[in-house]
């Protein structure tokens, strides 16, 4: 029998068709993954079916839920079904509980508001819950606040909530996104888990083909509010029988081709680096206590390598980005770059010259009063140059990012997210550095657009001869680019060495773990004529 | 919880030391000598003499400021120059108006402006929202002091339905006195009122916007629900904020407005102290007045500790 | 478009009284220095006093045209002093988080906000002597801290973006930031509090005028007409009226411009897509 039947649904939000008539059904029991890039429907088609939609939205179609058409419900009727038929768990765990209320009575609230129970009962069940959710009694009482939790944690709350009166469907929107590899691995586990022993449907919506790999018993693939292909996942995986799907894959495992030297002259040499924060005291007397965010690293970036930096979040790679590129004090070691010692509040332009930075968010990064010319130029500000040959500059660094020169009079929010990574590597060419740091740059990036942004940076590197540092979280990511990588741990180096050496014989067991959490596509999957990531 | 209202007690402290020193410093700052500023001109050299002993003028700054503050907190504030009591006695017979006054208006002005602003927030866009907002746009812009008179022009002299001014006294009852505190504090009341709906409104507009919002909803909530169970108690963290400076605005619109209203309060002593040049009234009403804002300000911290249970586990 | 109609229905009316104030420096139907005993109490629609005279005679028209002009000007220089001192000071403390300088404004300005403002304005004006210029600075010292802390905010914001870190790794020091980056960015928010610091600067010196603090006979001022007229109020009630008005329509016009702007200039909604 269906669970759930989505019958050519359409979705117009303020008279704008969002949705083109997307159809597919679910089994009970059965992981249903939908995949697409940002922007694809893929959360509208879910939302519509909990009848969460922003002001203005109109769905059309049909959307049964056990025979029930849930577009044709009431608010009211969709109340009572909301919780009780179908769950739904979110992307960003940090905002999605009450920050003022205990997570047994949220948890709890579920069960109170359809009247399922009392209220001592519910927090009972929500004690049963948190326990299924791996979150035992003893180290998480019903009395905590979301606060104390961290984000994997608050996420098992959300899912012990969406669970608490055992739906039929429960709908997961990007619920691994935000988090760490590892907790991501924990949360697939436990939904996983819980279809199976629950036999209720999951409704699982990704951009991570990985991910659905993984996981997924049925796919659907979404491009531009339609289903462009759908099957069950190993099957459709194999054939790629769409070109959309077909294109995907390939960026997804794109392997951008490198043709730079790596010589033996060292260019940045970090050495037992450490930096520790005060925290808040916490008794009235005595010293603060500090948290020491890099304890200690040493390593080498040579000319015309690209060196990754790899480590969940908080493990101190951003402290010591900040510290490599000058931006702040470090509490001991050194860090040379050329020679010349790197240290925040005393670095002269020129050797601020030989190093620039490209950031993750193609949104933050760039001033909006700004015209692009201006903000390419700068960095001109470390190297006086006339101001015609600072246009003729900008105009070719353009040129060479895969820009016009024309686009240094606009501003930067006539530009998508793809070309203002673009444009900030053009802003980071303009002095001609000799390394560029780049902080995960391409992490907020489609699959697509990150493979030509890859494809860019590593032709960028051959022609100018430059060196990159790869900040990221994304392990494929760093597999692609990068000649050596360091994994980061707790402010410690754990290991480092040839990239290829090291994914695929990891020495230390923070490494071999981080591997295994990453969600991979079988490669029995892939055919030769994919590249093998 | 205890870490932070320690915290909070400190700063209580450091605060009325602070304001104690400038209201100090700025009396000290009058140009000339305060006895014979207080005496005008045309005075003879022994009363100015006189009065400066009387006013302990006779030390160092540091010693001054000393006797002042030990004064104080022994409840001594000195000598009226022009009354001839105790500073205490005066201020104690009109605080009895003051206070009253202030919280009534606080009262209203809370009762009135948290549904207001729930139902506005709830009924966003609508008829009834842009009605509030018409009218609290308005209200925000009314001088209380004028809003006062033009209330006593319709309700005390064309409708006479209250009293156009005076106070009878706590002995002659609690209705009369509650009956002519109602005009001053409804026009107290009514442009803070306005601020505070407002405030309320878009601090749960901005609350049912949140993530934990959707969660809710997801769980089964319909939107009232959404809005009472959870947006309502996170919605008034900054109304909260809001309503601390409420009491110093309503305190010091209350000193306006009694002279409106004829009403025997500190707004009156503090105006008779200054054109009478009575210093050590000006001063020490003053004091009083900037310690009871900053009283409340802590009892709103430690209210914002009851609401919040981030700041109660934070130091 | 809800925001455009505010501002521009805001402009106007606060136009007008702007307007009257700046006629009143070289014309007034009636000087305010001319005292007609014999005209006084005059109703609305007097011939020769549109809206009437006062218990002297006085023109009320002219009265508020020339009241219009106390009052803006104090409220002007008053932002003014808010701004020129806070503005300064939220850059600093924000490019320097955490450090000395941004510790004492930021306990300075929770300060200056425990403090009823129009208590110690009095304080001020009492020890120092009433008249305008001490009103304005009353009024100004409290505008510090309210700028102060709007800027700051604003700017902390801004110093967390990658377009900042950008600028630091292109060697410029966070003066130059501040000025290039900073200012531009949260100019908005710096006017939309200018027009509510202003309104709120007219009603506070309409309160002083009020109990005699503000400005001085003979300059005229609405609070002060309001004061004059409140003996009156049963005998000639358009003299508490009009003044009223006058305050009232002036602040409403600035803050549905305030309003306005805010929604015309709010980053979050402008960058919607």
């Amino acid at each position: 029998m269906t669970l759930l039947s989505v019958q050519d649904l359409k979705l117009a939000i303020h008279g704008t068709e969002i949705l083109h008539g997307v159809s597919f059904d679910m089994q009970p029991g059965q992981v249903f993954g939908l995949v697409g890039e940002s922007g694809s429907g893929k959360s509208l088609t879910a939302f519509s079916a909990m009848r969460l939609l922003p002001d203005g939205a109109r769905p059309t179609g049909r959307i049964l839920l056990g025979g029930t058409d849930l577009l044709a419900q009431t608010e009211a009727q969709m109340c009572a079904i909301r919780g009780r038929d179908i769950g739904m768990i979110f992307q960003e765990p940090m905002t999605a509980l009450n920050p003022v209320q205990t997570i047994g009575d949220q948890v709890a609230e579920a069960l109170v508001i359809h009247g399922a129970a009392s209220r001592a009962e519910a927090l009972k069940v929500a004690r049963e819950k948190l326990d299924r959710v791996g979150l035992a009694g003893d180290r998480f009482p019903l009395t905590r606040f979301p606060h104390e939790l961290s984000g994997g944690q608050r996420q098992r709350v959300c899912i012990a909530m969406a669970i608490a009166l055992r739906p039929k469907l429960l709908v997961a929107d990007e619920p691994t996104t935000a988090l760490d590899v590892t907790t991501q691995a924990q949360i697939l586990d436990l939904l996983k888990g819980l279809v199976a022993e629950e036999g209720m449907g999951l409704m699982l919506i990704t951009h991570d083909l990985a991910v659905v790999a993984g996981i997924a018993d049925h796919v659907a693939v979404m491009q531009s509010g339609r289903i462009v292909e759908q099957g069950p996942t190993e099957a459709l995986f194999r054939a790629r029988s769409h070109d959309y799907t077909r294109r995907l894959f390939a960026a997804s495992a794109h392997h951008p081709a490198r043709t730079a030297e790596v010589t033996e002259t060292p260019l940045l040499q970090v050495q037992d680096v450490r930096r520790s924060y005060a925290l808040p005291r916490k008794s009235l007397t005595g010293p603060a206590p500090r948290l020491e965010a890099v304890k200690g690293v040493s390593f080498t970036l040579r000319q015309g390598e690209s060196l990754g930096l790899v480590g969940e979040s908080g493990c101190g790679k951003s402290t010591l980005t900040r510290a490599i590129l000058g931006l702040e004090d470090t509490q001991g070691g050194t860090i040379r770059l050329d020679g010349d010692e790197i240290r925040a509040g005393a670095m002269t332009p020129s050797l601020r010259a030989r190093m620039q930075v490209v950031f993750q968010d193609p949104y933050g990064s760039f001033n909006p009063r700004w015209t692009v010319g201006r903000l390419v130029a700068e960095p001109f500000h470390l190297v006086p140059t006339p101001s015609a040959e600072q246009r003729d500059r900008v105009a070719r660094a353009l040129t060479e990012v895969g820009l016009k020169p024309e686009d240094a009079q606009k501003y930067i929010h006539e530009f998508s997210g793809g070309q203002r990574q673009r444009i900030a590597i053009a802003r980071a060419l303009i002095v001609r550095p000799r390394l560029i740091v780049l902080d995960e740059a391409v992490s907020a990036l489609d699959v697509r657009v990150r493979a030509q942004i890859l494809d860019l940076l590593a032709a960028l590197q051959a022609s100018h001869g430059l060196s990159y540092l790869f900040i990221s979280h994304d392990l494929h990511v760093v597999r692609a680019i990068t000649d050596r990588v360091m994994v980061m741990q707790s402010g410690q180096i754990v290991e480092q060495g040839q990239t290829e050496t090291v994914f695929s014989a990891p020495q230390h067991a923070y490494t071999r773990q981080l591997i295994a959490a990453t969600p991979v596509i079988p490669s029995e999957w892939m055919t030769e004529n994919d590249t093998l990531v | 919880m205890l870490r932070y209202t320690l915290s909070r007690l400190v700063s209580l402290v450091l605060s009325l030391l602070v304001a104690s020193v400038a209201i100090f410093a700025v009396i000290e700052v009058i140009p000339g000598d305060p006895a014979s500023y207080m005496l005008g001109m045309n005075v003879a050299p022994d009363t100015v003499a006189a009065l400066r002993e009387q006013l302990g003028l006779n030390g160092t700054v540091i010693e001054r400021y000393v006797s002042w503050l030990g004064g104080m907190l022994r409840g001594d504030f000195g000598t009226s120059y022009t009354y001839r009591v105790p500073v205490a006695e005066l201020v104690a017979a009109r605080v009895q108006v003051s206070l009253p006054l202030t919280l009534y208006a606080l009262v209203l002005s809370t009762v009135i402006a948290i549904p207001v602003g729930l139902i506005a927030a709830a009924r966003q866009g609508k008829p009834t929202d842009l009605g509030v907002m018409a009218t609290t746009q308005l209200g925000v812009a009314v001088p209380n002091f004028w809003f006062a008179m033009i209330l006593v022009l319709i309700f005390a002299v064309k409708l006479r339905w209250f009293p156009s001014g005076g106070f009878p006294g706590w002995d002659k009852g609690i209705w009369v006195n509650i009956r002519a505190l109602t005009l001053p504090a409804v026009a107290l009341a009514l442009p803070q009122a306005s601020i505070l709906a407002r405030v309320m409104r878009s601090s749960v507009l901005e609350t049912l916007s949140q993530d934990y919002i959707r969660t809710a909803r997801a769980k089964g909530l319909n939107r009232a629900q959404a809005v009472l169970r959870h947006a309502f108690r996170n919605a008034l963290i900054p109304v909260l904020t809001i309503l601390g400076l409420q009491f110093s605005f309503l305190l010091a619109g209350a000193i306006i407005i009694e002279n409106v209203f004829f009403l025997p309060g500190l707004g009156r002593l503090i105006f008779q102290g200054i054109t009478q040049r009575d210093l050590i009234v000006v001063e020490s009403v003053v004091m009083l007045l900037v310690g009871a804002v900053i009283l409340v300000n802590f009892l709103v911290d430690l209210a914002y500790a009851l609401v919040d249970p981030r700041l109660r586990s934070r130091a | 478009m809800k925001g455009r109609l505010m501002l521009i229905l805001g402009a106007v009316l606060a136009g007008v009284f702007a307007l009257a104030a700046l006629v009143s420096l070289v014309w007034v139907p009636v000087p305010v220095e001319q005292l007609a005993v014999a005209s006084k109490l005059k109703p609305i629609g007097t011939p020769g006093f549109a809206l009437g005279t006062d218990h002297f005679g006085r023109d009320m028209l002219s009265m508020l045209m020339v009241g219009a002009r106390t009052s803006i000007a104090v409220a002007i220089l008053a932002v003014g002093i808010g701004m020129g001192f806070g503005v300064p000071l939220g850059l600093l403390a924000a490019a320097r988080r955490g450090s000395l300088v941004d510790e004492v404004v930021m306990r300075g300005n929770d300060l200056v906000f425990a403090f009823p403002s129009l208590v110690i304005a009095i304080l001020i004006t009492a020890v120092f002597g009433p008249s305008a210029t001490n009103a304005i600075i009353a009024i100004g010292i409290f505008n510090i801290p309210v700028f102060a802390r709007v800027t700051r905010g604003g700017a902390l914001s801004l110093w967390t973006l990658d377009y900042i870190r950008a600028a630091e790794v292109a060697g410029k020091g966070r003066a130059r930031i501040s000025l290039e980056h900073i200012l531009p960015n949260i100019a908005n928010l710096l006017i939309v509090q200018g027009t509510i610091q202003f309104s709120l600067g007219i009603l506070a010196e309409a309160g002083l005028s009020y109990v005699g603090l503000g400005a001085q006979p003979p300059i005229p001022s609405w609070g002060r007409m309001l004061a004059e007229a409140q003996t009156m109020i049963t005998m000639a009630p358009h003299m508490a009226i009009l003044p009223g008005l006058a305050i009232v329509l002036t602040v409403l016009g600035l803050n549905l411009m305030g309003d306005g702007l805010r929604d015309l200039l709010d980053p979050r909604l402008r960058r919607a897509r």
